[in-house]
Parts: structure tokens; sequence; C-alpha cells
């Protein structure tokens, strides 16, 4: 196993490089000159050729390609051209409320659905299974800006049970602030999460092994949790543990309606503002995110089924 | 029953997760709409930044906070300054017994203001490296500051130990400038937050974090700047002895604005302020008395106001206060003048503008409160001139079709499709297609053109477009800040996006903008203004009125266009609030 970790995590290198070139290509044919932007509504002609020179727009393409890999493989993104603020820094300040709010939305969530889909499955073809299915595709055909506008105005303004938004750092003062966007998370989550849920567990249940277990006079209960939901883990994991890097991320009209200052905002404000550096940074941290926690399902596996070997 | 149990528990834990309202301490609640990137005064572009800076930091003068037109004050000047009979050199005594917030830059010593930090700190807005936005305030103005900032462009650091000519300390209270060339809007841009004065130790000991811990000479201290949605400033226990005012206009003693006058300011213990970008939270949250002072969302006008200036019984009911005010902004689509269609053509330019439904575009996106531009110069300025009505904005499909016709495109045949670059949000594409409708009416096709922000600069900037839309607002309250707008020498990418051209218009606005302000200045200002008006570079759209909300409690708010030091001067009243709360 420790040579497949090893090789998984040597194949970061080519990936890596291939996102940079990527970002780079990107970055120089469709946004142009940012000087302009960067200077605000005053800019002169001079002052601009003088920001490119200082920011090295000016360097030939290969020389600024280079410095993309190098800040890739260092981590050394530099400071934002908009803020100038410290980009590692932007991200473990937006990295806190977004994961405040991400971590508890996406683990009830996830819970709530497995369990919800082993008690469909359970009563599959019954009232309650169909009940929950029209419950989850009536869900899923609203747009989660509707479920934002209509729960922030119902629970935080006309009940006020929540804070209508806002942020306070530390624990437990964040809590008011992300409970209303956590709950309309797991809204928003339980629908298309209890269909996948629910269709994976049901692949199991007409299984052979199932059947053996009924066989031996298993009791339903048992055979959901001690067979079925153990052998549906492999696909659940899949598709929760590639989720996780998603989160750091945060989402982004959740933050910004609740005013919680995370990395979805700070990513969107610098695609707005022509901030190379900052998306240079969440690219290339992304994708480090999503290789990791790609290597981490593997590993997964092999806990949720011994079969699994590692070559 | 387990499940239950545990259903309820965190239902309980959940219900309440509001916060209750605090009457202990004087504090004022605000909103910015946008993200504050840092605390360095040089990088104060944009009126949200300013207006945080301007609780911490202070220039030497400031606008008065009730006098209307605007007027400048001392500020951390002990007089306005004294002019040479040159014109050029301007002398500032600068208050005694001024210091610096607490920091740990001062090494437990108080830190008091001088003249040598004013000097320091417009050498910083001029350094080369640390390519200030604001320095176009100064740019080509002071003798020797633009050969200073040359002679480092290149080099490695920046020395603030050369002496500059026309940036000199003459004692630890006299700061002496002198001018290039009369420039009578010099005092304006020592009223800007990029000239708001810092201490060396402080930039000396923070380095490139210098942004994230602020220490003025202000009202208010904030530690350190988190970089979160909440900023909480806290009274400045140092702070000089300066009182609010006595003077104002005669409205304002009708309106309670004088009752604090002669007392010292700060008038309250705490600034909080919420970064809250949609407008949804923003209003709810004014409706919950969450916030003391919020610009009435578009979308929720009707649900305010009654007509264009009363309020609704709900609002008054709860003692809220409306303050309905004309902006010193312009908002146009830029025709671009160096396209071949519209270069020598000014009846095509004028037709567009005629076949322009400005009436139903301000019933349709401003809630018929906008004022329809007649010109570059807004109301308020001087060089508005209010019974001039521009023939060319009036809505005149016959004149427009006729004026086409003698362009040369006759119902608009042989024209091509005329494209109009905006940003893409709904907003700016509702009002394009709305104009893009009107021109149907006298046969021009146009096609709208949604961009990114930075694609949309980098149209203008580039020249690669036919027409674009863009609204601009005062820096300060002079033409010149407009008229420049169309000054060729200014063409892209600098501020001229119209990339007009017209020498008689040139020579009118060099003359002009070295005047003092004078009756003379103002006349010329108007002829410059409705001579232009005429032309047509732009198709004038509107001068937008803002329209803000605040709670009972909330005292001394008048509206300012150039609020960044408006706040030390606002006041609550616990007593009132504690009252209405409960109606909330």
């Amino acid at each position: 196993m420790t040579r497949y970790i090893l090789r998984r995590l040597i194949y970061t290198i080519p990936v890596l490089l291939g996102v940079s070139l990527i970002i780079f290509i990107l970055f120089n044919l469709v946004s142009g000159d940012p000087t302009a932007l960067l200077l605000g509504k005053n800019a002169t002609a001079k002052q601009m050729v003088e920001l490119r020179e200082q920011l090295g727009l000016n360097k030939s393409l290969w020389l600024q390609y280079l410095d993309v890999v190098k800040s890739a493989f260092t981590f050394d993104f530099g400071r934002s051209w908009q803020s100038k603020q410290e980009i590692m820094h932007m991200v473990k300040m937006g990295a806190y409320p977004s994961l405040a709010l991400s971590i508890p939305a996406f683990t009830i969530s996830t819970i709530l659905s497995i369990l919800i889909s082993l008690v469909v499955a359970f009563y599959r073809g019954k009232g309650i299974d169909l009940f929950i299915r029209i419950l989850c595709i009536a869900g899923m055909s609203i747009s989660s800006l509707v479920y934002i506008l209509v729960f922030q105005w119902y629970f935080g303004y006309y009940l006020g049970w929540f804070e209508i938004s806002g942020f306070e750092q530390g624990f437990p003062n964040f809590v008011p602030y992300v409970a209303l966007p956590a709950i309309i998370w797991i809204v928003l989550s339980l629908g298309p999460d209890v269909r996948f849920f629910r269709t994976i567990i049901l692949d199991e249940i007409y299984q052979d092994y199932v059947r053996t277990a009924r066989a031996k006079g298993l009791g339903e209960k048992t055979i959901l949790l001690k067979h079925v939901l153990r052998n549906a883990m492999i696909p659940i994991i899949t598709y929760v543990v590639i989720q996780i890097p998603f989160l750091i991320l945060g989402a982004l009209l959740l933050e910004s309606f609740f005013g919680i200052p995370g990395l979805g905002g700070m990513t969107l404000n610098a695609l707005n503002s022509s901030d190379f550096p900052v998306v240079k940074a969440m690219a290339i941290l992304s994708s480090v995110a999503y290789i990791l926690f790609g290597l981490l399902t593997d590993i997964l596996y092999t806990v949720a089924d011994p079969r699994v070997k590692l070559k | 029953m387990k499940l239950f149990g545990l259903i309820l528990l965190i239902a309980s834990f959940l219900v309440g997760c509001s916060k209750e309202q605090n009457f202990d301490e004087r504090v004022i609640y605000l909103i910015s709409p946008e993200k504050i990137a840092g605390f360095d005064p040089i990088n104060a572009s944009d009126m949200y930044s300013s207006n945080e800076m301007g609780k911490v930091y202070e220039g030497l003068f400031e606008f008065h906070p009730l006098k209307r037109p605007y007027e400048l004050m001392p500020n951390l000047a002990e007089a306005m300054p004294t002019v040479g009979d040159d014109g050029l050199t301007y002398t500032v005594k600068i208050k005694k017994g001024v210091f610096f917030q607490e920091s740990p830059a001062f090494k437990g010593v108080k830190r008091e203001l001088k003249a040598e930090d004013f000097v320091y700190s417009i050498k910083r807005l001029a350094d080369p490296k640390l390519m200030s936005k604001g320095w176009w305030t100064l740019d080509d103005k002071l003798v020797g500051l633009n050969e200073w900032r040359a002679k480092y462009a290149q080099a490695e650091a920046t020395n603030y130990a050369d002496e500059i000519e026309g940036l000199k300390k003459v004692d630890d209270y006299t700061i002496q400038f002198k001018l290039k060339a009369p420039f009578p809007q010099f005092l304006y841009a020592l009223a800007m937050p990029y000239s708001f004065v810092v201490a060396k130790e402080v930039v000396d000991f923070y380095g490139k974090e210098f942004l994230n811990f602020p220490v003025g000479t202000g009202a208010f201290v904030l530690p350190k700047f988190e970089q979160t949605n909440r900023l909480v400033y806290t009274k400045n226990p140092n702070f000089r002895e300066k009182f609010y005012p006595s003077e104002g206009e005669d409205s304002d003693i009708a309106n309670g604005l004088l009752a604090d006058a002669g007392k010292k300011i700060p008038l309250v213990d705490k600034i909080v302020v919420d970064i809250i970008v949609e407008a949804q939270p923003k209003w709810l949250g004014f409706k919950r008395a969450k916030n003391d002072l919020l610009e009435v969302p578009k979308d929720n006008f009707q649900e305010v106001i009654v007509g264009t200036r009363e309020l609704t019984d709900d609002f008054k009911s709860k003692g809220i206060r409306l303050h309905a005010e004309a902006q010193l902004d312009v908002t146009f689509i830029s025709l671009n003048n160096q396209n071949d269609l519209f270069k020598d053509n000014k009846k095509l330019r004028q037709a567009i503008s005629l076949a322009y439904n400005r009436a139903q575009a301000n019933k349709l996106f401003y809630n018929d409160t906008a004022i329809e531009a007649q010109g570059v110069i807004p109301p308020g300025i001087a060089g508005y001139r209010k019974e001039f009505k521009n023939p060319y904005t009036k809505y005149d499909l016959v004149l427009a079709k006729k004026l086409l016709k003698e362009a040369g495109y006759p119902e608009g045949k042989g024209l091509p499709d005329l494209v109009v670059e905006t940003r893409n949000d709904t907003s700016s594409r509702q009002i394009l297609e709305q104009f893009a409708d009107n021109m149907k009416d006298i046969g021009i096709k146009v096609i709208v053109g949604q961009n990114t922000w930075p694609e949309l600069v980098n149209k203008v900037t580039t020249k690669r477009n036919m027409m674009y839309t863009m609204a601009w607002g005062a820096d300060y309250p002079d033409a010149e800040n407009f008229l420049g707008l169309l000054y060729c020498p200014n063409q892209s990418p600098g501020s001229n996006g119209a990339n007009y051209c017209n020498p008689e218009f040139d020579k009118l606005y060099k003359q002009a903008v070295v005047l003092q302000d004078s009756p003379e200045r103002t006349a010329l200002y108007e002829k410059i203004n409705e001579m232009v008006a005429l032309e047509v570079p732009w198709v004038f759209s509107f001068n937008r009125t803002k329209y803000y909300v605040t709670q009972a409690w909330l005292k001394n708010y008048k509206f300012m266009e150039f609020n960044h030091t408006q706040f030390q001067y606002l006041n609550v009243d616990l007593e009132v609030k504690k009252q209405l709360s409960k109606k909330f």
C-alpha cells in the first residue's frame, strides 16, 4: 500500500504542472491586462505601464509560467494584487468560516441522508418510500436561492429565531450565525443525497448475500445495518469523500447571503477583479485537495472492504 | 422516543440563536456592502474603504458635516492654508498636541503628530514601489514630486530622506506645498483618504502587514484588521479636543442636527460595521433594528416610500427617518468617438440620444426618482445650470428619425448593428435592453454585450468598443472632476473612455481648471458643459438620487457625498432605542 500511496503522490506533480498551465493560459487569454482594473477609475497610461512592470507582466510568457509553477510547488502565492494581503493568510482566514459552516452541515446532512435512505429502503415500494421520493424530487426542483430567501425571511426575520446574517470568529460565537445557513444546506442536500443513497442500498438489497442472510433467519434491521450498509459503503465513501475538497471552497450563495467571510466569496471576488494570484492559489489548492482526498477514498475502501487491495 | 428527544434538544439549542440588543453602550451599527481590502490610506480608492479609513485616520482638511454646498474645513490643520502671492505656495500650520493612537511601534512613548509625518505620508502616496491608486491626485502637481517618483521607479528601494522642493516641512508644525501650476482643486486632494497621515515607525514596524494594523490620530481605534466581515471600532480614549460644529444650514436646527453643538466628539462608544453584500439580509436586518443606517434597496422602495419623499405609516410609527439626496454623479452611455461611425457624425449621436426614452427608464429602474442628465456636470456642483435643457435629451422620435436620415442612415438603413457593452449583472442588462428596444423605433439595432468587470474595463481602456455604459461619481465637488472625462489628453486608457477630442473644449477646459472658485470660473464651466452637451459625446442618462433610512435613535445623520469623517459626529439616543426597540 505504501508504494501505491507514493505513486499516487508522485502523480501530483504532472497534475499540478497541468493545472498551472491551464490557469496560466486561461488568465492570459481571457482576462487581458489587469492593470486598469487594479489602478482604478483614474488610472493613467503611464501608471499602467509601471504596474505591468512591477507585477512582472512584461516578462516573457515562459518566465511568467515558471513563476506559476514555482508557486504551485512551494505554496508561496505571494500577495493579492487587489487587496495586497498575503494570500495564504487570506486562505486561512477564509477557510475557518467556510468550514464552520460546511463541516457540521455536511456531516449532519450525510448522516441524515443515509438514515433516511435506510428507512425508505426498508419500506421500499410502500407509502413512506413514495412520499419521501416525491419530497426529494420536489425539494430538488426548487432553486437553492428560493430556500435561502424564504428561510432567511421566515426563520431569521419573521420568527426571529436566528441571526439574519453576520459572523463572529471562535466557537461558540459563530454558532448563531451558521445555524440557519447550515439548516438550509442540510435541506438542500437531502433531496439528491437520499435519492443517490437509496439507489445504492436498493442495489445491495437484491444481492445474493442478503437472500442468504434472510434464509439464515436474520432480521431485516440487522441485514440492513450490518450487511447492506457495509457493502454499500464503497460508493457512499466515493460520493462523500470526493465532496470534501469542495467544502473548503464553501457555499458561495449561502456565504454571500449570510455574510459569512468564507473562501467562496473570496474566490469570486478574485475572479471579478482579475486578481490572478488569488485565482491561481485557489485553483492549485483545490487540485491538491482533490488529489489527496481521492487518495484517502482509496485507502478508506480497504477499511470498508478488506477484499480491496491497493497495488 | 429517543430520536424525538434528540431533535427537540437540537431545536431548542438552535432556536434562540438570535442575539439580544445592547442598551448599555452607545453603539452605532453600520453596513458596508463591499469587502474592505485593508487599512493603508494610499489604497483607499473606493468609498467603502475610505469610510473605514476615516474612522481611524485623519487628514489636514475635511468636509464640513452640515454645510452645503460642500465646504472644506481644517481637521488636523490649525486653519485653512495661506496661499502665496504666486498662487502656487500653500503653507499649512498643523494642530499642536495631537497624538497617534497607541502602538507597540512607539515602544510605550506617546507619539505626537508632526509636520514631517505629512511629508512622509504624501511621499508614500508618490512612492513608485507602493503603486497607490491615489497617485492621480498629486500627479504632476507638486514641484519635484514626479521627478522623485521617476528617480526610484527602477531602483531597489525608495529614499524618503530626499528633499522635495514642492513638499517641505518648515518646522515641526508647518508644512509647505509648492505647486507647478495653479490647481485650485489641490486642497481637495488633502482632504481625501489617500493623504491621511500615518507614522513612519508604524509602517516600518509592521512592514507589509501595515495594512492590517491601523494606527492613526482619528476618533476610533481598530487594533487589528482581521479580514472578517465584522469591524468593531472603539472610541479613542486619547482623542484630542474636537467639538461638534455649531454652524450648519438653516434647516439643521429644525432637524435637530445642532443639538450636540459644542460637545466633544466622538459621541458614541463603539461603531460596529458588518460587511453584507446582498440586499435582502441588509434590509431584513434594518427592519429588525440590527443596523442603524441603510440605503433603501431598489426592490424595497415601494415598501418604504410613498411618492418620492414620504415614508409609509409602518416606518413612521417606528420613528424611522428618510433621507433623500441627489448624488453628485452622472450615468451615461458612452459612444466611442474614435469609431468611424460616431467620429464625424454628430447627427447620428444626436439621433440616438433623442430616441432614448429616459422617462420610461426612470420609472422602470429608478422608481421615478432620478434626474434626467442634461450634460456632464451634475446638480450640486458649480457649472450645472438648472435652466439649461439639452435639446437632445428630450424624447422625440420624429426629430430622431430626421437626424438619422441626415446622418446618412434613413430609417437605420446602412447602419451596422451597434454593440453596447455593459457588466453582466441583471440591472445593467435590463437598462440596456430598454435602450435597445427604444432604438428599434428609429430602425437601429442594438446588441447588448455583457462582460465581467475586468472584460469591460479592458474593452474601454483598449478602445475595443462601440458604446458602453458607465456611472461616474464625484471624487470632490468640482466640475473639473467631471469635465476631465471628455478632455482629449485623458482618452483611453485614461478616464476619457469616449475618446472624445474637441480642441475648443480642451482650450476652455484648460482655462477653467486653473481658476479659483469664482463667478468667472462657474460661468466658464457652464459654457463648457452646455457646449459639450449639444455635441452628445455620450448619451446622457441620469443624475441619481439616493434614499437612506435611519433608525429613530441615530442622531446627527445628514447625507454626505464625501463622508469619510462623518461617523465621529453621529450619536445614539439610548432611551429612544430602549423604547422603540420593542416595536421591532
